[in-house]
């Protein structure tokens, strides 16, 4: 029985817990969090042995194999550290880590120790995510994909995040070097990195700014509007993450050099986009009945899925830890590869570094113009 | 109310935590017009004070001051109950999920009783808490629920973060009481209505299904309009001998749900509604309840049995102990409270 431990107990720790207790072969030893109250209800909720304040007390007396850090991102480095160096193995939330430096780090310890490590990249293990790699993996591309987009929105109007967020100055999000974008975009790009290989030609390049909407109630700080390429030479890959556009997507296209795939997280569809044009006007006859066959099989299949009781919102998040339970236990490989990882680090540094010279540059010159104005 | 019948002068400090909320504005009408003129409303930074400021401005005499802090914050909190007398804590965390319930009532309340520890000489902390932490499950249909019925002893059953949360804050506020010597009331308003509540109370019925369903029938609503329930806040916090009591908060002559829909659709806003009997909801939430369980949370546990029973098994309810304790009356009866929030619902559309 893999023993586990959740540290930090806010929103995300309940989805953590939730999932675990349907994963046979393990169980939740101890649950801490700095504000022990929240420990507390958390570990009343789920029932777990104890509960506690302190990282140590929980190594102590839970003694876990595995901890799951559900904190707020700025944490993730530091106990990511703390318990690989104590021996256990690892799950993070997205963001993995705040910077690739940290990301490197952590992933260098757990390969030192032997341990397993993971991020939780869970809209990467969707049924449509799985159904996509499986069609991806039999060749239906034609070869790698050439070109790739990703679109990761948010709708800001969900008063459960945004209204602490945008009430709070001192929230923990605004303090994070990629603000509101950093704890929103890993998923997106995620899935671009899980097809790039050529880590050494990789650029980015990286456009944000505050939408209207954001304006109009006196935000001027947050990013919630970004659009960006990027280019490992071999491929391709947009990113869009939006908190205005609508519908509000969660999205992956992949254009292969023969076929293309539509993979809709929302909807959880798989659609296939077929390369090869028909003759004449069977090109505008055909193919709008293929999709139509497609859709109508996707929410059959859905609908098999809901019957047989396996359409869990938190389907993908159970998935990748049940994966992650059976790296530790059977030695299997990590459910992401840890290139994959750091290749998310990766382009997400380079996004909000590109992001704050931008709006330095652009303080510097108000300031210029200023004192320009002044004189 | 006879002045030696309260604890403190009209001239000393009151905290209104949640004072820009839809009890809370009134909650400072209420005192304003009661002739408590030092208050201190501690506000959201981000709040919106449009209505606060429309009381204020109406009492132009008062020492008001309105102080932007976060109850998450132990430094605001510190401040917040420097040299207060009363603190009427009405801020409530209405989230969807247990953790952000519980971060915003719970680990909030807790704050403000540690400043008020540190800070001393408070003489009530008025603890606003909801007829949510009830439970019926014991209760016969039709049988009163009073405050000495117990409350809810399988909260994570019901699936109700609110509830969940403010049980967890009343037994707090009684916890500090019992180590630190802080005099208290809890206060339990059942469904608060009047103008700015758009939503019909989840007691008449839910529209989660796209169409509404009346599962109230002929129930009794524990129904209290926002003046009324605010002057009860502020006897509670204003008057002698009732530490460490617990009082619920209805008005009078209680209208049956289903007259409750006819006149919200006459008066308010018309749709179309199906009635659904409580024998037959208490067993789609037995059905639910199971699924969810079978089906490993494939659809959450959202509609359940207890949650059923305390919503819609139908009790009838007192003021009685409000009333004889506090000297409480509803000044606003029925009929005009009713014509005040239709008018406002018909307006809002």
């Amino acid at each position: 029985m893999l023993r586990v431990a959740i540290v930090g107990c806010g929103k995300i720790a309940d989805q953590h817990a939730e999932q675990i207790a349907y994963i046979p072969g393990c169980t939740i030893v101890g649950v801490c969090d700095r504000e022990e109250l929240m420990a507390k209800q958390l570990q009343e909720r789920v029932n777990a042995p104890m509960y506690c304040s302190s990282v140590e007390d929980l190594l102590e007396k839970a003694k876990p194999d595995v901890v799951h850090i559900t904190t707020p991102p700025q944490g993730h480095y530091l106990l990511g550290k703390f318990f690989l160096e104590a021996g256990c193995h690892v799950y993070i939330e997205k963001p993995f880590t705040v910077t690739l430096a940290e990301a490197e780090e952590l992933i260098w310890l757990a390969e030192h120790k032997n341990l397993k490590l993971t991020a939780g990249h869970n809209a990467s293990f969707s049924h449509a995510a799985n159904r996509m790699r499986a069609l991806v993996a039999e060749g239906y591309l034609g070869g790698p994909p050439v070109h790739l987009e990703s679109y990761y929105c948010y709708e800001l109007g969900d008063a459960g995040y945004a209204k602490p967020l945008l009430a709070d100055r001192g929230h923990w999000v605004r303090s994070l070097p990629g603000g509101l974008l950093q704890n929103n975009i890993s998923h997106g790009i995620s899935k671009i990195a899980e097809f790039l290989n050529n880590d050494d030609r990789l650029e980015v390049v990286a456009r944000g700014f505050t939408s209207s909407f954001l304006k109009s109630l006196g935000e001027t700080e947050i990013v919630d509007e970004l659009r960006v390429i990027v280019n490992d030479g071999n491929t391709t890959a947009y990113f869009t993450f939006s908190s205005q556009m609508r519908p509000s997507l969660h999205q992956l296209r992949l254009y292969g050099p023969k076929n293309g795939l539509i993979v809709d997280e929302e909807k959880q569809t798989v659609i296939k986009l077929r390369g090869a044009r028909y003759k004449s006007y069977l090109e505008q006859f055909v193919p709008p009945w293929s999709f139509a066959k497609q859709y109508i099989a996707n929410s059959l299949g859905n609908m098999r899925k809901f019957l047989r009781s396996d359409f869990q919102a938190g389907y993908g998040m159970r998935t990748l830890m049940r994966r992650f339970y059976r790296s530790i236990a059977d030695g299997e490989p990590v459910p992401i590869p840890y290139k994959e990882i750091l290749r998310t680090a990766n382009i997400m540094e380079q996004i909000f570094s590109q992001l704050n010279s931008a709006q330095n540059s652009m303080a510097e010159g108000q300031t210029k113009a200023q004192l320009a104005h002044q004189e | 109310m006879k002045e030696n019948n309260r604890i403190i002068d009209r001239n000393e400090l009151i905290l209104i935590t949640g004072s820009n909320g839809f009890i809370g504005t009134r909650v400072v009408d209420a005192l304003l017009r009661s002739g408590f003129s030092n208050l201190r409303c501690l506000v959201r930074p981000s709040g919106n004070l449009a209505d606060l400021q429309a009381v204020l401005d109406a009492a132009p005499g008062a020492r008001v001051e309105i102080m932007p802090g976060n109850l998450l914050s132990r430094e605001d909190c510190a401040n917040a109950v420097k040299g207060v007398a009363v603190i009427l804590h009405l801020a409530a965390g209405i989230e969807k999920t247990f953790p952000g319930s519980f971060m915003n009532s719970v680990v909030a309340t807790r704050n403000l009783l540690d400043a008020v520890v540190d800070g001393g000489s408070l003489r009530r902390f008025v603890n606003v808490s909801s007829f949510a932490v009830y439970s019926n499950w014991n209760l016969r249909s039709g049988a009163l629920l009073d405050e000495e019925c117990e409350t809810e002893s399988r909260p994570v059953e019901r699936a109700e973060p609110y509830a969940f949360a403010k049980l967890k804050q009343d037994q707090l506020v009684i916890e500090y009481s019992q180590k630190f010597g802080i005099p208290y009331v809890i206060l339990r308003p059942g469904a608060v209505y009047g103008p700015r509540a758009r939503q019909l109370t989840g007691r008449v019925g839910i529209d989660t299904f796209g169409i509404f369903l009346h599962l109230g029938g002929s129930n009794q609503i524990p129904l209290t309009y926002v003046d009324n329930c605010a002057q009860a806040i502020v006897l509670a916090g204003i008057t002698s001998g009732v530490d460490g009591e617990v009082f619920n908060v209805v008005d009078d002559n209680l209208p049956s749900s289903r007259k409750f829909l006819r006149m919200y659709k006459k008066h308010g806003k018309s749709f179309r509604s199906i009635y659904v009997p409580y024998w037959l909801f208490y067993c789609l939430s037995w059905i639910w309840e199971n699924y969810s369980k079978r089906s490993k949370g494939q659809l959450p546990p959202v509609f359940n049995r207890r949650r059923c029973a305390i919503y819609w098994k139908g009790n009838k309810y007192s003021n009685n102990k409000l009333k004889e304790r506090v000297g409480w009356r509803p000044a606003v009866p029925f009929a005009e409270a009713s014509k005040r929030y239709f008018e406002f619902v018909r307006r809002a559309g």
